[in-house]
């Protein structure tokens, strides 16, 4: 696919929840750097480094303390400096307009946390290969909708 | 105010091309989509400083042979799936037949390089374009389905849930209440 | 008919009563007449006697005269000359009377000149008689012929006399019969007359007295009204008043002054007594629609606050509107309700009420949160499950596998019924919002939510274009997805499933399931499968949350997926119900509000 990684992002205050990512990614064939963060503070605080390096796909968890997910989203939605990152919601159950919420305030991906470990290495693969197919093919990121 | 835009990349990039190309004085001739023949030698630094500045308007220049034809595969299905009139004959034939390689020499090597398969490649592109066609808001789903050759709207809708996971219609109220929101601002 | 319509007009006793006078009239004016004739009829027989008895005087006068002329003759006496002219004068008096008592019939006129002339004659015959004597002619014969036309005079003179009266007579006939026939036929008249009024004055006492009775039985029933009125006002709470717009006086009913707190009739009703009583803060108010309620016509429903004598906080309530009575005054009758009771019961409802909702809200967080949270630490469970399973299965036993698989299992199914109960507790949100909804729409949705189970069980779903409704999108398509996977899940075992979804737009009363009978309009919405079915026992039950038909071993299941259907169709004001065959297959009827 290409030389380089892709570079993930992951805030989730759940510390399973970051084992079963960081886990998933390094059992996939996909060259990738996963960063993760315990809150959306600490997220932000990064992201907002004049130097920081973004990544291709930033998961947020939405229920985290200090600043839940919808709260980072809306202040990376407000800053254009973020607008090459394609956002994925990453989240236990919500409502179908929970759901639709996130899109519309700006959100790129959903997915609903799955709760097989082989289900969730597809998923992430999926949503990292769908987001290299925006990012090489000039497709318009803002229309950029998954749902999984 | 607000206008709402179209981009028309070739466009784009050729104007990019022409202005910088020129402003360089190098001599050049554009020879298809993403294909530009220098008609002189350009020593490596200079090459280092144009690539720098193209990259800067997301232009690059690939070296790699495997995959420019990869980059013309995506191209010519882009050019497919986009273009009013659609071509007769079937997608892989007439990729064989554009770019002179066999079907399967193209698809495996397709399949290597960017992980997926020409056919997915394809669907992602429709469902881009029938993305589009419903931002725009000037066609209803039942015309959306048939520019884009589906059988039905039901057809369409399997499919466009199946590649976003969601359905065209509220792929279609997620971008009204956007569009709502970004108007109140 | 006419007759009885014309005796129970009010214009009846008047017009008995002019009748009465003009008959009255009439009768006096025929006796008058009457009277009158008879008067004249005794004038004419005086007039009759009379004029006999004067002519009676004549002739006798004149016999006197023939008589003394005689004794003259013998005796030459010459004082009977002087006797002869008295008696000449009272002839005259005599004939004066005569004449003028028969002045007024010709016929006795010309005899009364043939009567004067006769008894110029006979003075004639006087006067030769004295002639003779003077001219002392003894003559026998000459004296002889002499009295001989003395007594022919007399005799004609009596014959006239004779006429005379037997004409007065005569006359006195006639008029007598006319007289008498008149008599005869007044009294007649009179009788009759005098009957005819005393049936008018018989029907006239008739109908006073039915009238009479009338106003009496209506006072006695007035008296009655009013006494129920008075009772009626202190069993109702309420209190009666009039206000006389011409006089401007007031008029309170006894329960208007035990509503204050006083003893009827206490104090002299006025507005100004009245407002004293008004809660201050309302007096403003109330003095407002008090100043226009006597320009309108109307007063409409109003309510305000009173403190009573005793100082107590009442509610009160009052309309009115303006009647005329019969003389023609404006009054307006007004109401005056104590609702202090109404009002307290709503306030404590109201109370209730909010406090019920807030344990509602309560109860439906914590399911919601107790649903939500739960998910969490479960499917860490499934996940590190899935992780054993897959990376170390090697290294573990075949009995653990064994274990780790029923733990799966378990889990599994705690998921779902989590998943359920989220769902449930998602359907009793209050924050829905209705949107025009196609369901056509919402069932390409649930078709699509459930593509997979629909292509494993190899179902074929067929349906009817359904309506666009007011509705909360997602929870119709979770109704239509719950009732989907139902129907695929209890399919029969060698069959492929077919659901066939009918719709038909009915009204309320003509339905025979539901049981009101209004002409509301609704969408019947029928979802028909070939499955396995149910007793049709169970119908009602099925939609009771966990209430399950078959063992977890038969059939996987929660027994929340009717309980949510039920509860979104209420969510829409609308209604559902189950008839089962078993064997052959299940209907789910919904009924949903058109608009």
């Amino acid at each position: 696919m290409q030389k380089e990684y892709i570079h993930i992002i992951l805030a989730d205050d759940d510390e399973d929840d970051r084992l079963f990512f960081t886990d998933a990614f390094s059992e996939l064939k996909i060259s990738t750097k996963v960063q993760t963060f315990n809150d959306g503070v600490e997220l932000m605080e990064y992201l907002n480094q004049e130097d920081a390096v973004l990544p291709q796909v930033l998961f947020l968890d939405l229920n985290m303390p200090r600043k839940n997910g919808l709260e980072a989203l809306h202040e990376i939605k407000a800053n254009p400096k973020f607008d090459s990152m394609a956002i994925a919601i990453y989240s236990t159950s919500s409502s179908e307009e929970h759901i639709e919420e996130t899109f519309v305030c700006g959100a790129n991906i959903y997915i609903k946390k799955p709760s097989d470990f082989n289900t969730l290495k597809k998923v992430l693969s999926d949503v990292v290969t769908l987001n290299w197919q925006y990012h090489t093919s000039g497709l318009n990121k803002d229309n950029f909708l998954l749902r999984m | 105010m607000k206008a709402f835009l179209k981009f028309d990349f070739t466009v784009l990039t050729k104007k990019i091309l022409e202005e910088k190309l020129s402003q360089w004085g190098l001599k050049y001739l554009i020879t298809g989509f993403g294909e530009v023949e220098f008609l002189e030698d350009i020593p490596e630094d200079k090459l280092a400083e144009i690539t720098a500045i193209l990259n800067s308007y997301g232009i690059e220049i690939i070296e790699n042979q495997k995959t420019a034809l990869v980059q013309k595969i995506k191209d010519t299905i882009i050019e497919m799936v986009f273009s009013d009139s659609p071509p007769t004959v079937k997608a892989s034939a007439y990729l064989a037949d554009k770019l002179n390689h066999s079907y399967g020499y193209l698809s495996n090597l397709f399949s290597e390089v960017t992980y997926t398969s020409v056919e997915n490649f394809m669907i992602i592109q429709k469902i881009e374009y029938a993305k589009q066609l419903i931002v725009n808001d000037k066609m209803s789903l039942t015309e959306i389905a048939y520019k884009l050759n589906y059988s039905s709207v039901a057809h369409l809708s399997t499919q466009f849930k199946n590649t976003t996971g969601i359905t065209p219609s509220q792929f279609q109220r997620i971008i009204a209440k956007r569009r709502e929101i970004a108007n109140t601002k | 008919m006419d007759f009885i319509k014309i005796y129970r007009s009010p214009l009846f006793l008047k017009v008995i009563f002019v009748i009465s006078i003009a008959i009255i009239f009439f009768i006096a004016g025929i006796t008058l007449k009457h009277i009158h004739s008879l008067s004249n009829a005794s004038n004419w027989v005086n007039h009759t006697y009379r004029t006999a008895i004067e002519l009676e005087h004549l002739y006798a006068d004149i016999k006197d005269i023939e008589v003394a002329k005689r004794d003259y003759l013998l005796t030459k006496d010459q004082t009977i000359r002087f006797a002869i002219n008295i008696y000449k004068k009272d002839v005259q008096k005599s004939l004066e009377k005569v004449k003028a008592l028969t002045q007024e019939n010709k016929e006795q006129r010309k005899n009364t000149i043939i009567l004067e002339e006769l008894i110029q004659i006979k003075y004639q015959n006087v006067d030769k008689a004295f002639a003779l004597v003077e001219s002392r002619i003894n003559d026998n014969y000459v004296v002889a012929d002499e009295l001989l036309s003395g007594k022919k005079a007399i005799f004609d003179i009596k014959m006239q006399v004779e006429k005379m009266v037997k004409l007065e007579e005569k006359l006195l006939d006639i008029r007598k019969a006319n007289y008498e026939d008149n008599q005869n036929l007044t009294p007649i008249i009179i009788y009759l007359l005098l009957l005819f009024i005393l049936g008018l004055l018989s029907l006239a006492y008739f109908k006073m007295n039915a009238d009479l009775i009338n106003i009496k039985k209506n006072n006695d029933e007035l008296i009655l009204a009013n006494e129920s009125s008075n009772l009626a006002e202190i069993v109702g709470n309420y209190g009666t008043w009039f206000l006389n717009l011409e006089t401007n006086e007031y008029t309170l009913s006894d329960n208007e002054y035990r509503l204050l707190g006083y003893a009827p009739q206490a104090f002299t009703p006025s507005l100004e007594d009245f407002a004293k009583h008004v809660h201050p803060d309302d007096y403003s108010y109330v003095k407002e629609i008090a100043d226009s309620m006597i320009h309108q016509e109307i007063l409409a429903p109003f309510s305000y606050r009173v403190i009573k004598k005793d100082g107590t906080l009442r509610h009160f309530k009052a309309m009115g509107r303006v009647v005329e009575n019969k003389s023609n005054e404006r009054i307006l009758i007004g109401t005056t309700s104590d609702i202090t009771d109404a009002i307290t019961a709503s306030e404590e409802l109201e109370v209730r009420n909010r406090i019920l909702e807030a344990n509602n809200k309560e109860l439906q967080a914590f399911n919601y949160v107790a649903s939500h949270d739960l998910q969490e630490p479960l499917r860490k469970i499934e996940t590190f499950i899935s992780r054993l399973i897959d990376k170390e299965s090697e290294s573990i036993t075949e009995t653990g596998q064994q274990y780790l698989s029923r733990i799966k299992a378990s889990a599994g199914r705690m998921r779902i019924l989590i998943d359920d109960l989220l769902q449930f507790s998602r359907t009793t949100r209050a924050e829905n919002i209705f949107e025009e909804t196609n369901l056509n729409e919402q069932l390409e949705n649930s078709k699509a939510e459930l593509t997979q189970f629909i292509e494993d069980t190899k179902a074929t779903i067929v349906h009817e274009d359904l309506p666009s409704l007011n509705a909360i999108p997602f929870q119709i398509q979770q109704l239509f997805t719950n009732l989907i996977h139902n129907s695929l899940k209890y399919s029969k075992e060698n069959s492929s499933p077919l659901i066939q979804i009918k719709v038909d737009k009915i009204i309320a009363e003509k339905e025979s399931l539901l049981n009101f009978q209004t002409k509301d309009s609704y969408y019947k919405i029928v979802f028909e499968d070939n499955g396995i079915g149910f007793e049709q026992e169970y119908a009602q039950k099925i939609f009771d949350l966990f209430s399950r038909l078959h063992g977890k071993t038969e059939y996987a299941g929660t027994g929340i997926g009717l309980a949510i259907c039920k509860k979104i169709v209420e969510n829409h004001k609308g209604f559902i119900f189950a008839e089962g065959r078993p064997g052959s297959g299940a209907t789910f009827t919904i009924f949903l509000p058109v608009g």
